[in-house]
């Protein structure tokens, strides 16, 4: 009797600690983490960030905010919010303790306050700081002081058309200086001003999408006269939305468009081209996959802002569905995280995202203030497993990708990457296995070309020995039965 | 001579495309029951071809299964391609009975089946690069039934070679409308049955009350 009381005391207590355990677990995000699988399909997984921290202009001790609309880590760690209601630029550290709040510009000793700015950037190389100052028409060059160098207005070029207004949104600078900006009325592509504020012209245009319509047009547009094809509307890409630079160079774009699904993230090189191109990017999604199974509404994302992490990982920020999108940089989605709401870590109109080291800043317009994710420990496991893995380091990844797995058996490539490794140390029969679980086609036909390879080669004795003896007892038995003398063969065919 | 057994006649028809089949009409010969196997077997290569292909060709969204789509790709198409023949040949003057039909039919299939079902095999022995050798026995099947089918047909009703191919296409046009009024018919009856179920919803709130 006590044994049966001690059973079940401790059968309850050990039930208990099971339910405390995956209550603590689950109620750690206020959303609920999930990936897609290879069909598409979502799935749930591991949260790789956690929402830790929000911090508003009372926080920080500078009064309210209204409506930030973007975000900047420099070199030196400083963080730069733009306040777009306040027209003022708070700076603060990593911690977000205030440093000084930028307010008073000033041009040639006069004042030149901000109207309204959108858009921050900081050039790592000459510590000057680029604002576009949406509703002056202009983006400033100033020093930390606020003393305006130089202004980039409307460009005096009849490539820009007269129609256009010209409200820069988003900023940045290369290493040569030159000046990119992205101006939501202009479909060519970001403008472009050298260092000394002439203007070169236009960058990185996205393409139009290929639709039955486009095609209609252009067949139209053969058998028409001119003044046909003037009165026919035209084909206009969607301008990107807003961009970031990498160090090397290559500036990453995205456009927030819920109709097409060409050009939505871009990375480009000094000419302008798109080099996901090489990498597949026909076969590259960005944003969730409709139908989102964890989504209310059945809409498409719509990415507003991009950032570049230290390992060249993708933050794509979905404004449509308060989501946060990392993928590494060979455009493999890492995590999703975020949702729309009043919770920690969701949003209610998502506008910028920055990060640094482990960090990710997300700047809310409505909620006035800053969300701080940290990597989790599943997050870094993963973050250092793919990290080796497109280094081509696919041993040295095996342990990682393992222990990705413990957090989370969903993990698909995980199973990809234990299967290379294994690919690589000649394991061909457990590679096949790995690569099976993980749907990965080409991959399996490779391990199994391998494992083939090695089982004919141990066994090439026998399969000879087999072959032969076949082959001798099919001659002498067609000897025999021409010679007669094996009369019950003889009424077969 | 031709004194095959029913067996013997399976094999002779097939690797006699020209005159096979015309011996089996002058003998008089085949079987009902070798063609429903034939058929069973058209079911399972249609099975195989999608759940027992080697992995690294085709993996298909194992996450539902529905046998529907197979059941109608065999036996419902067969079965609509004799019915339709027969009905036609019947404005053509063609001699073929509606067994006949089904026998001579079934046993054209046999290349295309074999074809498919050596394919499905080789696939868990060949890597993707060697896909061509696969693809080589199912094309080849293919064709083969393609031959077999109209030498069947021309046999089966004593026609002419046009009129065999001028038989073949409208009986393709034949199916495609009986399959069109099978899927009207299938959703009327759909609507009455919900007309009826809404009827019996209906009363058994009423009569709860």
């Amino acid at each position: 009797m006590t044994g049966l009381k001690k059973l079940i005391s401790l059968a309850s207590a050990a039930a208990l600690a099971l339910s405390m355990c995956t209550v603590s677990v689950s109620a750690s995000e206020a959303y609920d983490p999930y990936n897609y699988d290879r069909w598409g399909d979502a799935i749930s997984s591991q949260a790789g960030y956690t929402a830790d921290g929000f911090v508003d202009g009372n926080t920080i001790g500078c009064g309210t905010m209204n409506e930030p609309a973007d975000i900047f880590v420099s070199h030196d760690d400083l963080v730069y919010i733009v306040d777009k209601g306040n027209n003022r630029i708070i700076v603060t550290d990593l911690e977000f303790n205030l440093v000084k709040v930028m307010e008073d510009f000033k041009l040639n000793g006069e004042s030149s306050p901000l109207k309204k700015p959108t858009g921050i950037f900081v050039d790592r190389f000459t510590d000057l700081i680029y604002i576009a100052d949406n509703e002056n028409g202009r983006v400033i060059k100033c020093d930390t002081d606020g003393n305006i160098l130089k202004e980039f207005g409307r460009p005096e070029s009849e490539l820009y058309d007269a129609e256009l207004t010209y409200n820069p949104n988003k900023v940045l600078v290369d290493k040569a200086g030159n000046v990119y900006i992205v101006v939501r009325s202009v479909t060519k592509g970001a403008v472009m001003y050298n260092s000394d504020g002439k203007f070169l012209g236009f960058y990185g245009a996205n393409r139009v999408e290929q639709t039955a319509e486009v095609l209609a047009n252009a067949f139209w547009n053969l058998i028409s006269t001119d003044e046909q094809r003037e009165r026919t509307a035209k084909n206009t890409p969607i301008g990107f939305t807003n961009f970031d630079i990498d160090e090397l160079g290559f500036i990453y774009t995205v456009t927030e468009s819920t109709e097409t699904t060409t050009d939505l993230v871009k990375k480009l090189n000094p000419r302008g081209d798109n080099i996901l191109d090489s990498l597949g990017a026909a076969d590259m999604t960005f944003g969730d996959i409709p139908p989102a199974y964890y989504s209310i509404y059945a809409k498409n994302s719509s990415l507003t802002d991009i950032d570049l992490g230290p390992n060249g990982e993708l933050n794509i920020l979905d404004f449509q569905h308060g989501r946060i999108f990392q993928y590494d940089k060979e455009c493999w989605l890492l995590f999703i995280m975020g949702g729309t709401g009043e919770q920690l870590g969701t949003f209610r109109s998502a506008t910028a995202i920055e990060s640094h080291d482990d960090k990710l800043y997300v700047v809310d317009s409505r909620k006035n203030g800053v969300t701080i994710f940290t990597r989790t420990t599943f997050g870094e496991i993963v973050t250092e497993a793919a990290n080796l893995y497109n280094d081509g380091k696919y041993e040295e990844s095996l342990e990682p990708w393992k222990s990705v797995l413990k957090y989370d058996g969903n993990y698909r490539r995980a199973y990809i990457g234990i299967g290379n490794a294994l690919f690589n140390r000649f394991e061909y029969k457990e590679a096949m296995e790995y690569f099976e679980i993980s749907i990965s086609r080409g991959r399996y036909s490779r391990a199994f070309e391998g494992y083939r390879d090695e089982w004919l080669k141990e066994n090439f004795t026998a399969i000879m020995i087999t072959i032969i003896v076949v082959v001798v007892a099919f001659l002498v038995l067609g000897h025999l039965k021409k010679k007669g003398k094996l009369k019950f063969l003889k009424g077969g065919a | 001579m031709l004194d095959l057994t029913q067996g013997q006649f399976v094999k002779h028809v097939i690797t006699h495309p020209f005159e096979g089949f015309e011996d089996l009409r002058w003998k008089k010969s085949g079987s009902m029951k070798i063609a429903i196997v034939i058929v069973c077997l058209l079911f399972f290569q249609q099975v195989a071809f999608s759940r027992l292909y080697g992995f690294q060709y085709y993996s298909d969204y194992d996450k539902i299964f529905n046998i529907v789509p197979y059941i109608f790709r065999s036996f419902v198409l067969f079965g609509v391609w004799v019915v339709a023949n027969w009905a036609m040949c019947t404005l053509f003057d063609g001699e073929g009975s509606m067994k006949n039909i089904f026998i001579y039919s079934a046993y054209a299939l046999i290349p295309y089946i074999s074809g498919y079902l050596i394919g499905t095999v080789l696939s868990h022995f060949l890597i993707e690069d060697e896909y061509i050798f696969i693809q080589a026995f199912e094309i080849i099947g293919l064709c083969w039934s393609f031959v077999l089918a109209i030498s069947a047909m021309k046999a089966v009703h004593q026609f002419s070679f046009g009129k065999t191919i001028a038989l073949i296409l409208l009986t393709l046009v034949a199916m495609v409308a009986m399959l069109f009024l099978l899927v009207l018919l299938l959703t009327l009856f759909q609507q009455v049955l919900i007309f009826v179920f809404s009827i019996y919803t209906e009363l058994s709130y009423r009569l709860r009350v």
